[in-house]
């Protein structure tokens, strides 16, 4: 199911456009691109963002007393082409002939390919070894990662079935990594208990 | 989850021990200090004890902000990976591990550590067979370490060649370990045994304090036992082989000198004896009693003693004069048959009945352990030499209570008791000695005893003596620490290779049929003579 | 190098005294006051006398003068189709002539079924007969007013195009600027003048038959065709000679008639009101035959915009309220102030051309002729404007 195509790539991430305006994909979902006949790129949604799709034009207040939330969109229809949604992606991995690989990529997805969600299946396939929660917690982009990876491990521990056990591997895993960063451990535990 | 593995060998120095990082699954609750475990270096195998606990956290902020009661998930997730505990080990041996099992030899002092990542894990009853030898010959168990049902074997042989000490608090069980000791070096054969029986409590059955009754030494092993005692009056109600009874005759200045407290003198008072004995010798004793006011004041113008000092001795003298087991004389061949005795292997108790004060034992005690030293030193000699093993006298183990009184500094120098173990071995002669005050004992004395038992032990001073001449005190201390206040010993020295923490074994049914025939002997009423001392066994 | 601003603060302060010292709303007052005197008939038959006359552009009141018209409920679903366009011009610098128009068109339909259609389209153009008006001889070359009226053909051209494509009715054609292409006015030979206007009155022909209103917004308008009638209802003189004004008050009043707009005559229409409609006097429109442009202001929310649709639009009253409706309606939904309607701001969207893609356009055309094996190093001009190093 193609949920976006992608309009920037780098070697650590990528930034798709959504094909659906306002709805991105989750926060810490897994996502994938088909580089090739059996080789998909794994990736990791950390963050999205919605805006006008020239950069010359900033959204400015459109409601009004009776007109506000979806009705805006019923009231100005061009909204819809004049605005666009994207999220950004942390490569985590490759699947090549079924077998996973955790790490950067060793080149970056073309632009313009499509990017699909990741089934149970090949969620629960490419999380069996937590490696690449290193690639998460390291990398230098403006994003709050915690809390990121908090809702990729949320999805995960849902998409498996509810698997505890997984999840509380995850959670030691997690630990170890940040074992010199309590707090920001804490961030990132926290936010999983309370949700499930 | 259980697996053997506990941690792993993260540091440490050669001098202080290892510190070893717990696996994350392994809770520090699991074990204990003092308790022997194994690191598996990778070439040799090293067998310690675990003498310290720590708790850490990789980042200190933990400890500011622990996780909320609820949240289990990041509770147990910080479990092993941000807070985590080490154990300190100190390797007492080491084994060297080789391919080839005919070039493997048996567990040595250790002269390496292992490298960092080394695997600690719990020592198995293989580790403990290893170490301590297997059952047979004079191996006996005498317990077990404290969590485990693996016997921990003690060389009886090496413990009777030393001088040793069971010590610790009142309460502690001292005199059952001895009997389980006793028991053993009986069993064994590894010597004869000459217990000096205050309260008569090795011999026949005893009520404890819980009520229940206990066996005797006697009971146990039947005719192998010889019981004497100083009591007429009781030996006659209790099984008694012989009552013995001491002479005047035999009493000697230094025993004067180690009664100085007991009978309340001075040192003065005390030296006057030495005074008396050297002006009329072996008389000395009889003729102090015999004299008259005037008959001081002579001799202690010729002599230069104190008078009052003179007529204070023979006061407290002819106090002790009254005692009913002391005869005007005495033949030493009573003692002497004694060592016959255990020149056959026998084990005789000396039970003092009513007797039962400081004084009388001390000086009971004194006079025969004088006597019988005496005489192992004229067998010794002669041994040396025949050279004929016939000659070799046994081994002999002197067991002795409320030993500070005879080994305290004061006097330590000057009894039979202190002599015999400073000689250590050299007459065949040794001490195990009991005691709850290990301070009250002479260092030097202290330093010469090859095997000590000790129970708890909380007043600092005691702590510091009984590891008077113990390499790595300072680790050994938190094992003494940790033991339970009832049957929980530390076992270290010449007997043992390495120190130990043991959960005593129960002197109860199963262990009688363990060491005794199954029978009692108390049935036997009637030991003649010639059985006890015409038989070789 | 930067501007030296400094050097031109002074002369702004100077420029903007001058005009505040004018007093202007007490002219504009006096300029309402006059039109509320105004008799629609004598002034229509003053004005029809002397239009020859004139040098001014004047408008001709259809029906009243000062009038305010309000504005009525907008249909339950309406649709409304705005174009714009943009172009790069001919560039001396370059190897090629050429020019490229782009076009782009806003489609917003509301009400019970709300969506949007935004495209643009971009045409190449390089052949002779693209380049000169007259080929043979190359002769009027497409470029400044000319090159804007073929932009604004192809503007109509897309307008027509999107609005045929529409399905839903009511429906409203807009575009930016004015219908009257007075700017042809000048044009000679002749024959220019006729090809550009044979082709724009064909698409306002077709607007017509196709029952789809056309017409222009101009914002923040700078007409004064209102005002200049007002001037001639004022004249007492009958041919108009100002050099010999006869009334010092009139030649006062006059004067200062000069400077004031029809937007701040028609300052008094509220809130979506809009004046009466006037007709144009433009000699071009002579030519427009049944399209003649008219044209009228309203308020709608911010400023007064004027408004211009060939007479078939103005003249049908239910067209023009229709109309007005729409348009006031667009201006509610403008996210800008003062408002802009929305159609036509999306229109302009895509057709913009900017920076980056004009740039983007002159590499393409120098790789295609590095493909051939030429390399093109451009006039030196051009390329220290473009790489402008120290």
């Amino acid at each position: 199911m193609r949920i976006g195509e992608i309009v920037e790539s780098t070697s650590t991430h990528f930034v798709a456009e959504s094909l659906d305006l306002g709805r991105p994909p989750e926060l810490g979902r897994l996502v994938k691109v088909h580089l090739a006949e059996d080789r998909d790129l794994c990736a990791v949604v950390c963050h999205g963002e919605t805006g006008s799709l020239d950069p010359g034009r900033r959204a400015v207040r459109r409601s009004t007393e009776e007109v506000y939330d979806d009705q805006v969109y019923r009231e100005h229809p061009q909204l819809e082409h004049v605005l666009r949604t994207q999220f950004t992606s942390l490569a985590v991995g490759v699947i090549d002939k079924e077998v996973v690989h955790q790490g950067l990529p060793s080149q970056p997805p073309p632009l313009h390919y499509s990017v699909h969600g990741c089934d149970e299946e090949e969620t629960t396939r490419f999380t069996q070894d937590l490696y690449y929660f290193r690639l998460l917690l390291g990398v230098p982009v403006r994003i709050p990662v915690e809390l990121v990876l908090a809702g990729h491990l949320r999805w995960v521990y849902r998409g498996r079935g509810h698997d505890e056990e997984w999840l509380q591997v995850a959670a030691r895993e997690v630990a170890k990594l940040l074992k010199q960063d309590y707090e920001r451990l804490a961030t990132v535990l926290y936010a999983i208990e309370r949700d499930t | 989850m259980r697996r053997t593995r506990l941690g792993l060998v993260t540091g440490g120095t050669f001098k202080t021990g290892l510190g070893v990082r717990l696996d994350a699954d392994c809770t520090t609750e699991d074990l204990r200090v003092g308790e022997m475990v194994v690191i598996e270096g990778a070439s040799n195998r090293y067998f310690g004890m675990i003498t310290d606990m720590q708790l850490q956290a990789t980042d200190p902020r933990l400890l500011a902000s622990p996780p909320e009661a609820g949240s289990t998930l990041l509770a147990q997730a910080l479990t092993g990976t941000v807070n985590y505990a080490t154990v300190e080990v100190k390797p007492m041996l080491m084994l060297e591990l080789k391919a080839d099992l005919d070039e493997q030899r048996g567990p040595g002092p250790v002269r390496t550590i292992p490298m960092h990542f080394a695997a600690l894990r719990k020592a198995s009853a293989m580790d403990f067979d290893t170490v301590f030898g297997k059952e047979g010959g004079t191996n006996f168990a005498v317990g077990t370490p404290v969590p485990m049902d693996i016997p921990i074997r003690l060389r009886l042989d090496r413990f009777v060649e030393r001088s040793n000490g069971i010590f610790g608090q009142s309460g502690t069980g001292k005199s059952f370990l001895a009997r389980v000791l006793l028991c053993g070096v009986i069993r064994t054969r590894a010597a004869a045994n000459l217990i000096f029986d205050m309260h008569s409590e090795y011999a026949f059955d005893k009520q404890t304090e819980d009520g229940h009754f206990v066996r005797g030494l006697r009971d146990l092993f039947g005719p192998q036992i010889l019981v004497y005692s100083l009591d007429e009056g009781a030996a006659a109600r209790r099984n008694v082989d012989v009552t013995l009874a001491v002479g005047l005759n035999q009493i000697e200045a230094e025993d004067i000198m180690l009664l100085a407290d007991e009978l309340d003198l001075t040192s003065t008072t005390a030296a006057t004896a030495g005074l008396l004995g050297d002006q009329y010798g072996k008389e000395w004793l009889r003729q102090l009693l015999a004299m008259s006011a005037d008959d001081v004041a002579e001799f202690c113008q010729s002599s230069g003693a104190h008078p009052e000092a003179t007529r204070a001795l023979q006061r407290k003298l002819r106090g002790v004069q009254r005692r009913a087991y002391l005869k005007e004389e005495a033949p030493f061949s009573l003692i002497d048959e004694m060592v016959a005795a255990l020149g056959r292997g026998r084990s005789i108790i000396l039970e003092f009945g009513r007797f039962d004060n400081p004084l009388d034992y001390m000086l009971v005690a004194n006079i025969v352990t004088r006597r019988i030293r005496r005489l192992y030193q004229q067998k010794m000699e002669r041994f040396e030499e025949t050279k004929a093993e016939t000659d070799r006298p046994p081994q002999l183990v002197i067991t002795l209570e409320e030993a500070h009184k005879f080994l305290n500094p004061a006097v330590a120098s000057q009894t039979i008791f202190g002599t015999i173990a400073r000689e250590m071995r050299k007459y065949n002669v040794t001490l195990m000695v009991i005691d709850q005050r290990p301070s009250g004992i002479d260092p030097e004395v202290m330093s010469q005893l090859g095997t000590r038992v000790t129970g708890l032990l909380t007043e600092e001073r005691d702590i510091d003596a009984v590891f008077t001449g113990v390499g790595g005190r300072s680790f050994l201390r938190g094992a003494l620490a940790s033991l339970d206040t009832r049957q929980q010993v530390l076992l270290m020295g010449h007997a043992v290779p390495m120190p130990v923490v043991v959960q005593t074994r129960t002197y109860d049914e199963e262990f009688y049929r363990a060491v005794g025939s199954s029978g009692s002997w108390t049935e036997d009423r009637e030991i003649n003579a010639t059985d006890i001392w015409g038989k070789k066994q | 190098m930067p501007l030296k601003l400094d050097l031109l603060g002074q002369r702004i302060t100077e420029m903007v005294q001058a005009s505040a010292a004018e007093d202007r709303g007490r002219w504009v007052e006096r300029a309402r006051q006059l039109l509320d005197s105004v008799g629609p008939e004598q002034l229509r038959a003053k004005l029809e006398e002397r239009v020859v006359r004139l040098p001014w552009l004047v408008g001709i009141p259809d029906g009243g003068v000062n009038g305010a018209f309000e504005v009525q409920e907008c249909p339950s679903s309406f649709s409304v189709v705005a174009a714009d366009g943009s172009y790069i011009a001919p560039d001396r610098h370059s190897p090629f002539r050429f020019y490229v128009l782009n076009t782009g068109y806003a489609v917003l339909t509301y009400g019970r079924q709300p969506s949007a259609v935004l495209d643009s389209s971009a045409q190449l153009y390089f052949q002779e007969q693209d380049l000169y008006l007259d080929p043979l001889v190359r002769s009027a070359p497409v470029e400044g007013a000319r090159l804007s009226a073929k932009m604004c053909l192809a503007e109509m051209r897309a307008l027509l195009e999107a609005a045929e494509r529409v399905e839903g009715r009511p429906l409203v054609a807009l575009r930016d600027g004015s219908l009257i292409t007075w700017g042809l006015q000048t044009e000679d030979p002749a024959f220019v003048q006729e090809r550009f206007l044979t082709e724009f009155l064909t698409y306002l022909e077709r607007f017509d038959a196709l029952g789809i209103p056309l017409v222009s917004y101009i914002s923040y308008p700078g007409a004064r065709d209102v005002v200049n009638s007002l001037r001639v209802w004022l004249c007492t003189q009958g041919d108009m000679d100002c050099a010999r004004c006869p009334s010092a008050d009139v030649e006062q009043f006059c004067r200062a008639l000069r400077e004031i707009r029809d937007r701040e005559l028609f300052g008094f229409l509220q809130d979506g009101e809009r004046s009466d409609v006037f007709g144009s006097k433009s000699a071009i429109l002579n030519r427009y035959g049944l399209h003649r442009i008219h044209f009228f202001y309203m308020n709608v929310g911010g400023e007064v915009v004027r408004l211009e649709a060939p007479q078939w639009v103005t003249g049908d009253s239910q067209t023009l309220r229709l109309v007005q409706a729409l348009i006031y309606d667009q201006a509610r939904r403008s996210a800008i102030h003062p408002p802009y309607p929305p159609a036509l701001q999306e229109a302009h969207e895509e057709a913009f051309i900017s920076g980056s893609d004009r740039r983007l356009v002159q590499l393409l055309v120098e790789r295609s002729l590095a493909e051939r094996g030429f390399v093109y190093s451009g006039s030196a001009k051009s390329g220290s404007k473009r790489r402008r190093g120290v």
